[in-house]
């Protein structure tokens, strides 16, 4: 393709090393599957941590289910967890392909990765 | 604006007589004259100074008060009387008018239609119908007016038939005509035979009187109106009893048609109110229901019947004479309403029609004259080759419709309201399907004309082919007059009004 | 001479929105309108201080045809969207800096100068027109989104401009009911026109079941166009919820079940900006259960949360806006790993993030905080709140997963899509660094958040910076991203999926269309037939009229005298019948 990128145009045929921004060199390792795979720990301490504390200084003005220690981290979890596992069967109620509406719910063909991509081939 | 001092004071006193005697002699005097050119000059100068006098009348009935002259200074019942008054002046004016403006359209016209030998015989023929139409409708007295129907009927039988030159089927018509009309005049004067057993007097005030007196009468003046409305009826082309006169119309010479169309089936209809309104008496019970079923019934039915009948005709002349007989219901149907708004409706539209029909008549003849046509197909470019034919038909056919700002409008909003005043609303409905229907038959021909391309012949495009002045100026005179009227320019259109209401207060108001 | 402190200042900026409309196209031009578009909003703002020397100005007061409008007022509650319009005025004319486009400049200064003039006018019929205006400069904006936003565009003019139409008539029941005026002040649920009213608003904050335009045209407007929509019709909604409907009980539940349903749409989203706008649909929720508790604690919690709000989901959409500027498009299932090389969108973004998810010493904290708590110290007298108070519980952790962790996640972290851009544009680094140094400064706990309890409409002795808030605050948060990490370890969080999520909207866009398409379908067919059926009518008529009437035809046919005579005979017997039998 031998059109002149234009500003938003993504710009993907890089080198790997040498699209990375000055800024973000120190903060490589967050990238490094170790460190997520262990990043759990942090929350989890924290959540600890927490929930200790929440013992020690209760809730000012109590709410019924404020009688469960650590009852907020409770909702939270139950919460998020449910959330999330709504996903599978929303995804299989509610998903349709992209151009179900025949409009698209695609961008703009000049920005779109997918357009470009094609493109390319 | 009074024209009285143009007029010398003879024409009021021996006027009507002269309108019925100069045609008449001169007829005679045409018919051996050797000179075929001279024929027609003697015939324009009759009708003119018919014209000249009968406008005179008008002007002083209109003005003045109505007159009655008696033949040989004999007075009525015994003498024959002869009476001008609001109801026969206009039509007078009208038929002379109308005679007029045939000779002058025939000038250039029976030079294709009529073979030389014959011209002057036929200029007599049509002075003799003119007389007899004339007499028709300014006599006072019941026998002569069978006389002298009988007199512009044997006429036109010639007139109709001399149409041969042209087209044979003219002696099928003009036969077919003959026992028409006779059967019609028969009737006629079966009628007046009866009425006279009941009165014992011919003169028609006398008649009047008596009838009055008798409260109607007997079943013998029933009877006798039963016959005198079916022969009127014949002579009339009320609906079914029509059928003589699209063919007579057709196949007549063109200025035959002409004459006929405007003036013959009007003084018809002129005899009609006569005789209903002033011989008899609307208060009579017979009459009113004759008025209200059979006059409105073949009023309305010949008014939608005769319009589609139009709509299908492939001949324009045809057309035009199935109109002629939907327009007769119009007239009708204002005479059947019997108010005086309606009386003075379907007056104004006998006159008005006689106006539209004339200019297109003549139009059509033009056509005929120029280039021998007169199928609805032919007509198609004839607006780029005649274009002030073309324009006068124009005119003459939105008259037709009833557009606003024509005649016909005019005429038939005036119809309308009467009708709206005795709520008939199924007639007020009619009127305007009916003149949907006139959009339709006129339309056809103008869209024709206006859309179409003129004929190729010899593969070039035939150029313009305007009609002689001599038939311009009639047709011209006449489509103009019909805008006047719509307009009311120069106070023509008030002047149409106030006489047809004139006209309708001599018919229910004041007797003679 | 013109009192100028009589002036709506909303004015100022549409005047300058008009005059950047006009002003042809050149270099020195486009600096022109930049310097518009980032001055005017400081100018307003500069009048509006001008004019609010007391604790409230009424004025621009014009009479027409016998209706008494009041053009300007000021108080302590439209003071702060005031201001808040005209700084994020200013912001998003600072992230807009590097695009030349006369049409985004334009209706961007007429749109917020709509908001503001409509949240300063002091009568409805005032504010049905800047209602009207804000939805038609505002709509170019998600036009400039190209060409497959133009349907996006008409629906969300059709229900903005139907939305103006039904507080027109809600106005008048209403101004019949009161006496013929149309002060814009307490409205409540008493006539139809409260009714009415309160649909109009509805529609434009997005309403459970009248949300979807907001989804439907944000998503899909441009860069710019996104960022500069998001700030202000939704938040002129809130303005007029907080002014008429204080303490109407039905908002309450409203308001919580638009915390919550947009909760689940966001999961399944793919596309990050419509993840935002489900966010901010949820956000606006917990103003708008805020405003049916309707506690001065309640009203100050829901108007710092808007203040707030307005600016982290500025920050939120900016960096998304960046990502799309450079990358090209939105959906998590393209993006990932660009905090390599977009290091600093990704912090102002997780700085967003955080503010969303109300983490202590980040600015939803301590407004969030107090709608809670004001639902919760209600509920002591009504213990039926307890629910909702779940219920906001229940969406605070919704709004850590879809805003605090979906968003930046996806598109900063999770696997490396191996893309390699530039870092976003100075000018849209300035413009995020400058919302996340407000997010952090207005909960910063020694003098930041002071001063945002100052502009509050009631004295605010609110502490946020508690030792049991701070705490199950973070036991919340910390819960929630313990869950993430577990969830994701086990396979059980849904890998990203590119796909049209049906909402609502399908009732129109789909079903909708199918029914008029199918109508129009049976309208032709039967159409067709019904034409066909006349035209065979039509030519049966016309052809027996032919048959009766025409030359060949039995009427006109050449009848013989004989047949004449019988009919004139016939005619005769029939006169004769009348004449003497009929009496």
């Amino acid at each position: 393709m031998s059109s002149i990128r234009k500003p938003g145009q993504p710009g993907k045929a890089m080198d790997k090393q040498e699209g990375i921004h000055p800024f973000a060199i120190p903060f490589l390792w967050l990238g490094n599957k170790k460190v997520i795979d262990r990043f759990i720990w942090i929350p989890f301490f924290g959540l600890i941590l927490t929930i200790l504390i929440g013992l020690l200084y209760p809730q000012k003005h109590p709410a019924p289910w404020d009688v469960v220690p650590g009852s907020w981290a409770l909702i939270g979890f139950v919460s998020y967890s449910l959330i999330v596992l709504c996903a599978k069967p929303l995804t299989f109620l509610l998903a349709r392909p992209e151009n179900y509406y025949g409009e698209g719910g695609l961008l703009d063909p000049e920005f779109s990765v997918e357009n470009v991509e094609d493109e390319n081939d | 604006m009074s024209f009285m001092p143009l007029f010398p004071q003879w024409i009021f006193e021996q006027g009507p007589a002269f309108l019925i005697v100069l045609p008449l002699l001169m007829g005679a005097i045409i018919a051996i004259l050797p000179n075929r050119s001279m024929a027609w000059w003697f015939t324009f100068f009759v009708t003119l100074i018919c014209t000249y006098t009968a406008f005179g009348l008008f002007q002083h009935i209109y003005f003045d008060s109505f007159l009655l002259y008696t033949m040989g200074g004999w007075a009525p019942p015994h003498g024959i009387s002869l009476i001008v008054d609001g109801l026969s002046a206009p039509i007078l004016l009208l038929i002379s008018v109308m005679a007029m403006l045939t000779v002058i359209y025939a000038l250039p016209a029976s030079i294709s239609e009529i073979e030389p030998k014959k011209r002057g015989p036929f200029y007599a023929a049509f002075l003799i119908c003119f007389a007899g139409l004339m007499g028709m409708v300014i006599t006072g007295d019941a026998f002569n007016v069978f006389v002298f129907l009988e007199v512009s009927s044997i006429s036109t039988y010639a007139l109709v038939a001399m149409g041969a030159a042209r087209d044979r089927r003219s002696l099928a018509a003009a036969y077919n005509y003959l026992i028409m009309g006779s059967i019609g005049a028969t009737f006629f004067v079966i009628g007046l035979g009866f009425l006279f057993m009941e009165t014992g007097t011919l003169n028609m005030a006398e008649m009047s009187a008596i009838l009055s007196d008798l409260d109607g009468g007997t079943r013998v003046s029933k009877v006798g109106y039963g016959f005198i409305v079916v022969g009127l009826g014949l002579k009339i082309a009320m609906f079914p009893l029509h059928t003589w006169l699209p063919r007579a119309y057709a196949y007549a010479p063109t200025k035959i048609t002409i004459f006929l169309a405007s003036t013959a089936t009007k003084a018809a209809i002129y005899l009609l109110l006569r005789f209903t309104f002033t011989v008899f008496d609307p208060s009579f019970d017979y009459i009113s229901i004759m008025l209200k079923y059979l006059i409105v019934g073949a009023a309305v039915v010949g008014m939608v019947f005769a319009s589609f009948q139009a709509i299908f005709q492939s001949d324009v002349r045809r057309v035009l004479a199935y109109s002629s007989v939907a327009q007769v219901g119009y007239i009708l149907l204002g005479i059947g309403i019997a108010t005086s708004s309606g009386l003075a409706a379907g007056y104004l539209h006998l006159l008005n029609h006689a106006i539209i029909k004339g200019c297109l008549f003549i139009s059509v003849g033009a056509f005929w004259y120029r280039f021998g046509i007169t199928r609805v197909d032919d007509f198609s470019g004839l607006f780029k080759t005649m274009p002030l034919t073309m324009g006068a038909f124009t005119l003459g056919g939105l008259s037709l419709i009833g557009v606003p700002f024509t005649a016909g409008f005019v005429s038939k909003v005036k119809l309308i309201l009467a009708a709206a005043e005795q709520e008939m609303w199924w007639a007020v409905l009619v009127i305007v399907f009916s003149s949907v229907l006139a959009i339709v038959y006129i339309g056809r021909i103008i869209m024709a004309a206006y859309f179409g391309s003129p004929p190729k012949i010899n593969g070039s495009t035939f150029t313009k082919n305007e009609a002689p002045f001599m038939m311009l100026f009639p047709m011209w005179a006449l489509g103009l007059m019909s805008i006047a009227i719509g307009l009311n320019a120069f106070g023509i259109g008030d002047t149409f009004v106030s006489a047809s209401e004139i006209a309708a207060s001599v018919l229910l108001g004041g007797r003679g | 001479m013109i009192d100028f402190l009589q002036i709506n200042p909303g004015v100022w900026l549409i005047l300058s929105g008009i005059i950047c409309a006009l002003i042809p196209n050149s270099f020195l031009t486009q600096l022109t309108r930049k310097c518009l578009v980032t001055g005017a909003p400081i100018f307003t703002a500069f009048m509006i201080t001008q004019i609010f020397t007391s604790d409230i100005v009424v004025g621009g007061k014009i009479s027409i045809a016998g209706i008494d409008l009041t053009t300007l007022r000021i108080d302590s509650l439209s003071m702060v969207w005031g201001y808040l319009f005209c700084l994020i005025g200013v912001l998003n004319g600072i992230f807009g800096l590097h695009e030349k486009c006369r049409i985004t400049d334009s209706s961007a200064l007429i749109y917020s100068g709509a908001a503001i003039a409509g949240v300063l006018s002091g009568d409805l019929l005032t504010l049905f027109l800047f209602w009207e205006l804000t939805a038609i400069s505002s709509v170019f904006l998600v036009w400039r989104g190209g060409e497959h936003a133009y349907a996006a565009g008409v629906r969300y003019l059709a229900l903005h401009v139907l939305s103006g139409v039904i507080l027109l008539i809600g106005a008048i029941i209403h101004a019949n009911y009161n006496g013929g005026s149309y002060a814009f002040d307490h409205i409540g649920l008493q006539n139809l026109g409260g009714w009415l009213i309160l649909l109009a608003i509805g529609i434009k904050c997005g309403f459970p079941f009248l949300h979807m335009w907001m989804q439907d045209a944000y998503p899909k407007a441009s860069v710019t166009g996104t960022v500069i929509l998001s700030a202000f019709t939704t938040k002129m909604a809130i303005y007029t919820l907080a002014r008429g409907y204080v303490g109407t009980e039905i908002l309450i539940y409203i308001g919580a079940v638009m915390t919550c349903f947009p909760v689940f749409f966001a999961l399944v989203e793919n596309d990050l900006r419509r993840v935002l706008s489900f966010s901010l649909n949820n956000q606006l929720g917990f103003m708008v259960c805020g405003i049916g508790i309707g506690t001065e604690l309640a009203i100050n919690g829901v108007v710092g949360q808007v203040f707030v709000h307005v600016i982290f989901k500025s920050l939120l959409f900016m960096s998304i806006g960046a990502v799309i500027y450079r990358v090209g498009t939105s959906k998590a299932s393209e993006l990932g790993g660009l905090f390599r090389s977009m290091p600093i969108t990704a912090l102002f973004c997780l700085i967003g993030a955080g503010s969303i998810a109300a983490f202590p010493l980040l600015a939803a904290f301590v407004t969030k905080a107090m709608i809670i708590s004001s639902v919760i110290y209600e509920a002591h007298h009504n213990s039926a709140l307890y629910v909702i108070a779940a219920m906001l519980l229940f969406a605070s952790a919704g709004v850590m997963e879809h805003s605090g962790i979906k968003v930046p996640y996806f598109t900063f972290f999770s696997h490396d899509s191996g893309r390699r851009v530039k870092e976003a544009p100075w000018n849209m680094l300035v413009a995020m660094g400058l919302a996340a140094s407000l997010c952090i400064f207005l909960a910063f706990p020694w003098g930041g958040y002071q001063m945002l309890y100052d502009l509050l409409p009631y004295e605010a002795d609110y502490k946020p910076y508690t030792v049991d808030h701070v705490v199950f605050q973070l036991q919340l948060l910390f819960a929630a991203i313990t869950a993430f990490c577990i969830l994701k370890k086990s396979g059980l969080y849904p890998a990203e999926k590119r796909s049209e999520i049906l909402d609502f909207d399908w009732f129109y866009r789909k079903c909708g269309l199918y029914i008029v398409k199918s109508i129009n379908h049976t309208w032709n067919a039967l159409d067709t037939r019904l034409s066909n059926a006349t035209r065979n009518t039509y030519n049966t008529i016309n052809k027996s009229l032919y048959g009766i009437f025409s030359p060949i035809g039995g009427f006109s046919k050449t009848a013989p005298s004989g047949l004449a005579a019988v009919m004139t005979a016939a005619m005769l017997i029939l006169v004769l019948i009348l004449v003497y039998f009929v009496r």
